[in-house]
């Protein structure tokens, strides 16, 4: 049995830590700010396992195989890489990841209907790193993390990500493999990436999507089609099925923003938002 | 509508995995890849917008053809 202590939402990208001066300052530190507020809360909440729901940008998973949702069971996660690090000016690091609890996850998920694919070894990219970086800095708590394709249509309906997260939520509650669990997801909110529109944002699509979490009232949102978001928050966009997914883990929570900044030069829509019961 | 080019994808994930950042491919770099005339010329090009249309996916065009992107 475990508690479910806390939930938050980040967007992720690698420009917030890659590129920081490029971004007016006022944005930045108040962004910033969200995200240091946010790692306050979440070490008073006294976590013991992050339960994390992010998703690839086809450095995983290519057009040969391309899981829905996909259980990371890695021993330890590369938050970021060498290489990554370059990118997003974070300093290379290792992450402890859950793979008991993710196995665990695995096997109830199956015998229950959800069809999870898993992998033993996943290379993680800004969704990993960038919000870890404000939110564990330390590199203390252990990582499980759930891949949803965000990024290559077809996409799960978010309808599904959300029953993934209250299937996620419920077992998080009953395992016994952490006591202390915290749900994280990463990713959107408005973004237009690799489009003829890149750089595109929509804070009025952004703002109708925070308040619809800050409202509990996430109805709207499940109704969402792939089309539409598309065209209201770009392809970036198709990442709220994150937050979604984890509004599902923790059914009847609301949304507090702690930040929300449209940021042109990040090319992202970047918000930060704590979820409570 | 969601457009999806499998050649283009996979060519596209191949040059990604060798961290090839260009403006335009060469002949040399697709060899060994079927394509279609309007893919490949696409691809030679560095036409983004034309790779978005035939349903190359935007993070690999974004990875491969960065120079192309001013932000």
């Amino acid at each position: 049995m475990a508690d479910i202590v806390a939930a938050a939402l980040a967007s992720h990208a690698p420009l917030i830590t890659g590129k920081p001066g490029i971004a007016r300052p006022e944005q930045r530190e108040r962004l910033y700010a969200g995200f240091h507020e946010m790692r306050r809360r979440l070490a008073a909440a006294r976590p013991d396992l992050l339960v994390m729901f992010v998703n690839d940008h086809l450095q995983n998973f290519p057009y040969s195989n391309l899981p829905a949702f996909c259980i990371g069971l890695a021993d330890a996660y590369d938050a970021p890489s060498p290489g990554g690090s370059t990118l997003m000016r974070i300093a290379p690091r290792r992450v402890r990841g859950a793979p008991a609890w993710g196995m665990a996850l695995l096997e109830a998920g199956l015998a229950a209907g959800f069809d999870f694919a898993y992998s033993y070894e996943i290379e993680s990219w800004d969704e990993l790193s960038v919000p870890l970086h404000f939110l564990d800095p330390d590199g203390d708590l252990p990582v499980a993390t759930i891949y949803t394709n965000c990024a290559a249509p077809p996409l799960p309906t978010l309808r599904r990500c959300h029953e993934v997260g209250a299937f996620v939520g419920r077992f998080a509650r009953e395992h016994d493999g952490a006591s202390r669990v915290a749900f994280v997801a990463t990713g959107g909110i408005s973004h237009w990436v690799g489009t003829p529109e890149t750089g595109r944002i929509n804070p009025e699509w952004d703002r109708w999507v925070i308040d619809h979490i800050e409202r509990g009232d996430v109805e709207p949102l499940l109704r969402l089609t792939w089309d539409a978001i598309e065209r209201d928050g770009g392809n970036g966009g198709q990442e709220i099925r994150n937050w979604v997914a984890a509004m599902g883990a923790v059914h009847g929570w609301k949304g507090e923003t702690l930040a929300y900044e449209p940021v042109p030069e990040w090319i992202t829509g970047c918000g930060a938002v704590w979820v409570h019961a | 509508m969601i457009r999806v080019s499998y050649p283009l994808n996979k060519v596209l994930t191949a040059l990604a995995r060798a961290h090839v950042t260009r403006e335009k491919l060469s002949d040399t770099e697709l060899v060994g890849h079927e394509l279609g005339d309007t893919e490949r010329s696409a691809l030679l090009a560095g036409d983004i917008r034309r790779l978005y249309e035939l349903g190359a996916n935007p993070y690999l065009i974004r990875r491969v053809f960065r120079p192309r992107f001013p932000i």
